[in-house]
């Protein structure tokens, strides 16, 4: 960020030249980014990039204004600064855009957060394109019903230098990299199911060898003969990878800016059992070497452990600087860093494939009560989403899913082209079972989870 | 620049601004992209991908001359016609319009793409591309009930977007559809006929068959239109068009950007597959001319098979007669997300607003229904195509490989004689 310490000072002149007093926000942002797809054993895309950009907020008299270039010639600069300040002037005043309180900044006292991998563009691309071809040789030529396979790999490194009016200067640096396949097959009546499989870790040296292109096929094979199960009511098993798809509705529903707009099923609702007891969830953004650990948020205010769900109780709304003000509300954060669900399972089943865990194994004849078996309940394993929305003001919610039938534990059909529907806060007061099979590396730890008594509609 | 409770108070600007140089050989490709345009940042970027220059191109009088140069943005505040006026004038519209509107939020977006293109094959092109929106979402309460809906708009158009007349049907539509909210519910799921209204249905092309029919899926193998070329798929009263040359419409193209032409392209033929969507990379595969398909979002991507705006041509029916044939089924009517699979060819998208048809008459007013069905199984399906093609201009941005570009699409009223409803 040499250049950019130049940059973002520099930038700062120019609004200190500026014909008024003005608050402002600084974020300078550099990502390095790789992304190499093989396919048939070639590089069939290769990117490399460096890009810089800068990100200003200014804030007059209570006017707002966001801008964002990355011609960052300093006479671009200028002249980008004084274009908007001009629009920034125009803006009707409104008391509670404002910066944050400086009182609630990141004071640098946190801890190293283990969450940067310095060498990740410096590592030969012929050593990303090793992995790629490790990872796919693991299926090439094992099937016959392949008809494709593409392999991914990307990394980014980000950093960013924030600098803010009221007492704000700080960087922060982050990197991930992730390896998929996403494998195509010869299926029934002319279908080609398709699958993938992927791992994400901050550091190359933590990357897994061996396992991804396997799973992404198995995957794929045993969607073969997908069809809509009868419609009617079953127990659902949300598979891990999937099921924070089906909290994301609630989560939404607790930003300020749907409470503010009234366009949200949780407002009033603070401090109420609103879900199932067994649902406790945390936003943990300060355990190091985990993705989306943070030590501030974008207005430079300190990251903490936060309960957001304990025993079912809904305990936090996301409330900013703004909405703060609007609301009446004392501020939290703007969103979530990482989401951590608890499982209540005293001993987890791995439910759902991975590169460093048995595939799919908990179907098969295990007398688990929340598999599908030991209570009669007929049970779809639902695996993936496909369309669908929630409907933000009541919660009532029509998602598309694949999975798979289960009975008495075992696979009798796999399913596609079904429908669940119903109010999203309704069904997850039926949550009966978390699982404790969440990938412990992604930025949203949600183990499978069982619920009671959902409305499927199919043939 | 946004209004929000009765303020215009916010606004936001972005420059983006760099080249990309890409290097193809076969169906591989390098891609670099830079934001130093000076010639020596170009020859580092070419030569980091091992890649002849562009350079002698660059400046020739092709590049020179823009293809469009009519844009004229808006004005953020000006004398009774600024964006700032625009959008007071959208919220007093919709607060004499309805006495129960709580809360009205408006925003308006002008964009401007300048393009400058050369290609070591001599193509080269200036081009700028204009790109206005206008979106109205309102809350209302009634008898202690709240709802939300929304409208938007999008063309390709300078200041000349923003009339009396948009704000009049925006607004009007917006109010329309939070009103239906009130009355309207969900039903149980099931397999049943769907009679797809008119204008935004086109999503079920878009869905079902457009990106199956994009030729990086066709050359990989994934799609499950592979092979079909020439075949009959649906019935020969179909015939589906992707077209980039309707005027100021979202998805119009005067080059693309591999500096193909923009052109129509008739994907469906009287029931026959006639033609896949084909960027440079996949046409120079099968052996074909590239269909003027090759899109990117920005100079930091690649341009991929994309689709412009999807529609299928009118046929005969009535659309009262297509109701009238249905015994018990749904009429879709607006939607807001779709998506598709495209191997196995299963589509969904989201119905936001409809009716029941109880022997053949729209009666219980329906919402929130997630519509899926089989790409080919449902074009096989249509029975009946009515005369009454809409292109529908709403806001529409389709995302592939995580680039987002805008698109638009249309339908004339069809039955599809079954589809899962939810």
């Amino acid at each position: 960020m040499d250049n950019g310490q130049s940059i973002i000072y520099h930038a700062e002149q120019d609004i200190l030249k500026l014909p008024a007093k003005l608050d402002y926000k600084l974020v300078l942002l550099e990502n390095h980014e790789d992304n190499i797809v093989l396919r048939d054993g070639k590089v069939e895309k290769m990117l490399r990039a460096t890009s810089l950009s800068l990100a200003i907020n200014l804030y007059l008299d209570g006017r707002d204004g966001f801008f964002y270039t990355n011609d960052l010639r300093p006479e671009s600069v200028s002249n980008f600064i004084k274009t908007a300040f001009e629009t920034t002037r125009l803006l009707e005043p409104d008391e509670t855009r404002t910066l944050a309180d400086p009182s609630r900044y990141y004071k640098g006292d946190g801890p190293d957060l283990l969450n940067f991998d310095a060498s990740l563009s410096e590592i030969d691309p012929q050593e990303k394109i090793r992995l790629l071809k490790e990872t796919a040789a693991e299926v090439e030529g094992t099937d016959k019903r392949i008809i494709s396979m593409q392999t991914r790999y990307a990394d980014r490194q980000h950093e960013a230098h924030y600098l803010i009016s009221n007492g704000f200067d700080a960087c922060e640096q982050s990197s991930y990299c992730t390896l998929t396949s996403i494998v195509t097959v010869e299926g029934e009546g002319g279908q080609h199911p398709m699958d993938g499989w992927g791992e994400s870790r901050i550091f190359f040296r933590q990357m897994p060898r061996g396992g991804v292109a396997r799973t992404a096929l198995e995957r794929t094979l045993r969607k073969i003969g997908q069809r809509p199960a009868p419609s009617g009511r079953y127990r659902m098993i949300l598979e891990s990878p999937c099921a924070g798809n089906f909290l994301q509705p609630i989560l939404n529903a607790m930003n300020g800016q749907a409470l503010q707009q009234r366009s949200s099923f949780l407002a009033g609702k603070l401090g109420e059992q609103v879900v199932s007891p067994l649902v406790n969830i945390i936003d943990d953004p300060l355990q190091p070497g985990t993705r989306g650990a943070s030590l501030f948020d974008y207005d430079g205010v300190a990251t903490q452990r936060r309960e957001l769900f304990t025993e079912g109780r809904l305990m936090t709304y996301f409330i900013d600087t703004p909405m703060s003000k609007k609301l009446g509300m004392a501020p939290t954060t703007q969103g979530i860093h990482r989401l951590i669900m608890e499982s209540t399972a005293p001993s987890p089943l791995p439910l759902w494939g991975s590169a460093t865990k048995p595939l799919y194994n908990g179907c098969e004849n295990e007398a688990h009560p929340q598999r599908g078996s030991g209570e009669g309940a007929a049970t779809i394993l639902v695996t993936d989403f496909n369309g669908g929305n929630c409907d933000p003001v009541t919660g009532n919610f029509s998602y598309g899913i694949e999975g798979f039938l289960l009975e008495n534990g075992n696979i009798l059909q796999p399913v596609s082209g079904m429908n669940i529907t119903g109010n999203i806060l309704d069904v997850w007061q039926r949550l009966s079972h978390v699982d404790g099979d969440a990938d412990p590396w992604e930025t949203e730890v949600i183990p499978s989870l069982t619920f009671e008594d959902v409305a499927f509609g199919g043939c | 620049m946004v209004l929000q409770d009765g303020k215009v108070s916010q606004a936001q600007q972005v420059c983006l601004y760099g080249a990309g140089i890409r290097s193809v050989r076969g169906t591989e490709t390098g891609y670099a992209y830079t934001m130093d345009l000076s010639e020596e940042g170009l020859k580092k970027a070419a030569k980091s991908l091992k890649a002849p220059s562009p350079l002698p191109l660059w400046g020739s009088a092709s590049m020179q001359t823009p293809l469009f140069s009519g844009f004229e943005a808006l004005p953020q505040r000006g004398s009774g016609e600024g964006a700032y006026r625009f959008l007071l004038d959208v919220e007093a519209k919709a607060y004499a319009l309805d006495a129960s509107i709580v809360k009205v939020k408006a925003y308006i977006s002008q964009r401007m793409q300048e393009v400058q293109y050369a290609a070591t094959d001599g193509t080269a092109f200036h081009d700028f591309r204009p790109r206005s929106s206008l979106s109205v979402s309102i809350v209302m309460e009634r008898g202690g009930k709240t709802q939300m809906g929304y409208a938007t708009r999008m063309m390709q158009m300078g200041k000349e977007f923003f009339t009396d007349a948009l704000i009049d049907e925006v607004v009007r539509e917006a109010i329309q559809r939070t009103d239906f909210l009130f009355s309207a519910s969900q039903i149980e799921g099931g397999e049943m006929p769907v009679v797809m209204a008119a204008g935004s249905s086109g999503i079920l092309l878009h869905e079902a068959i457009g990106h199956a029919f994009e030729a990086d899926f066709i050359r990989t193998g994934d799609s499950i239109f592979t092979g079909k070329l020439g075949q009959q798929i649906c019935h020969p009263s179909i015939s589906i068009v992707d077209d980039g040359t309707l005027p100021d419409d979202a998805g119009m193209l005067r080059y693309d950007d591999e500096g193909v032409p923009g052109q129509r392209t008739i994907l469906v033929h009287e029931g026959k597959l006639n033609s896949y969507l084909y960027d440079r990379i996949n046409a120079k595969h099968f052996g074909v001319k590239p269909t003027g398909n090759g899109r990117r979002e920005s100079f930091r991507c690649t341009p991929i098979p994309r689709m412009r705006s999807t529609y299928m041509l009118p046929g005969e029916a009535k659309e009262e007669d297509i109701i009238r044939s249905v015994k018990r089924g749904i009429y879709a009517q607006s939607f807001t997300n779709g998506q598709v699979q495209i191997g196995a060819g299963d589509f969904t998208f989201f119905m936001k607003t409809g009716y029941l048809i109880e022997d053949g008459r729209l009666t219980q007013p329906l919402r929130d229904l997630n519509i899926i069905g089989n790409g080919p199984e449902a074009l096989r399906r249509i029975s009946m195509v009515g005369d009454n093609l809409r292109i529908d201009h709403s806001a529409s941005m389709c995302g592939k490989e995580g680039q987002k570009v805008a698109v638009s699409q249309g339908l004339p009223t069809v039955l599809i004689d079954k589809l899962i409803v939810g």
